[in-house]
């Protein structure tokens, strides 16, 4: 299922990776640096799905995750962090995120967690 | 400040665990076999982490550091001798033989401490079920008065640090760096009753 994703990642090395694993899967990927790119992004583009880091310059992940529900209550996110906590992974899951996978990123993983939310499931635990 | 054997044990459990998670995080990274060297752990007086942490930190260095708050708060720290730093970011991006870090090698270092440092201080806080929030890593490739400077742990009037380390390696060698964290002696209270909860865990649930 071809779908356009962006993702947000302060990290050229995170947005080339995630790019490189989604593109030969047949998906369009956008990018954004930051959470006010993204939100812009968002709002301009309509994508089916967000790679969105959390520790990021400026906005912080969280906060995006939340203005981007409030801009689109149907938007579909996956968390793309190094932060391993399960604290953490309950704190996004709570604010709308649909899925959570951890850095370093392995590709069966990164398209397992898009895959599942794309078909309208639950993305789970990386 | 004396610990029990017992909150040595457990301390000590803990950071191995958390250490073992970021090794293997490297080894994902870059598909090479990471060695680690036994953690250890020191207390300093401020005014002396410099002088310790000179012990780390030969010639050129590349750093990238990171602040982390919470129940235990201080600063992560993944030093890299800087030919290894060369090595590592040349590993992870399509550059080969570079002399320097040019922009692009510095970005990937950022984020391989980003990714490093989470994967050992989230550990920390999933074993000890504490949540710990984490700064923007910064890289520094200036000398070591100005890191310290940068230091949360030295802004806030504290007068001892606790400095848990280990040295690692990979490619023969070639890759050297440690893993230091830096917290007041006040979050080393909060850890070691952390650290007791997590032994009661381990036998109660086996």
């Amino acid at each position: 299922m071809m779908a356009k994703i962006l993702v947000v990642d302060d990290s050229g090395m995170s947005r080339r990776t995630l790019r490189r694993i989604l593109e030969p899967a047949g998906h369009q990927i956008s990018e954004a640096e930051d959470g006010i790119a993204a939100l812009e992004q968002y709002f301009i583009d309509k994508p089916d799905l967000v790679l969105l880091d959390l520790t990021m310059t400026g906005m912080y992940g969280i906060e995006v995750l939340s203005r981007l529900r409030e801009m689109d209550s149907q938007a579909r996110v996956i968390i793309a962090s190094a932060d391993i906590q399960s604290s953490t992974r309950s704190l996004v899951e709570e604010g709308g995120a649909s899925a959570y996978i951890n850095k370093p990123f392995a590709a069966e993983h990164v398209l397992d967690a898009v895959n599942r939310v794309l078909q309208g499931g639950a993305g789970g635990a990386d | 400040m004396e610990l029990t054997d017992q909150q040595k044990d457990a301390l000590s459990e803990v950071i191995n665990i958390a250490f073992a998670r970021t090794a293997a995080s490297l080894s994902e990274l870059t598909g090479h076999r990471v060695l680690l060297d036994v953690p250890k752990v020191a207390i300093f007086p401020i005014d002396q982490l410099g002088a310790a942490l000179a012990e780390f930190l030969p010639a050129e260095v590349a750093t990238v550091h990171q602040v982390f708050t919470g129940p235990v708060t201080g600063d992560a720290l993944l030093l890299l001798n800087y030919d290894g730093a060369i090595t590592l970011a040349d590993l992870l991006t399509d550059e080969k033989g570079s002399k320097r870090l040019n922009t692009s090698s510095r970005e990937v270092l950022t984020e391989v401490g980003n990714i490093l440092l989470n994967a050992c201080l989230g550990m920390f806080g999933n074993l000890l079920q504490v949540h710990v929030s984490f700064s923007v890593p910064r890289m520094h490739l200036e000398t070591l008065d100005a890191l310290l400077r940068s230091l949360v742990i030295g802004s806030e009037g504290l007068r001892y640090a606790l400095v848990v380390y280990t040295a690692f390696r990979m490619r023969d060698g070639s890759v050297k760096g440690y893993l230091v964290i830096a917290l007041s002696v006040a979050s080393l209270d909060r850890l070691i009753q952390e650290a007791e909860r997590y032994e009661e865990r381990q036998w109660k649930t086996n």
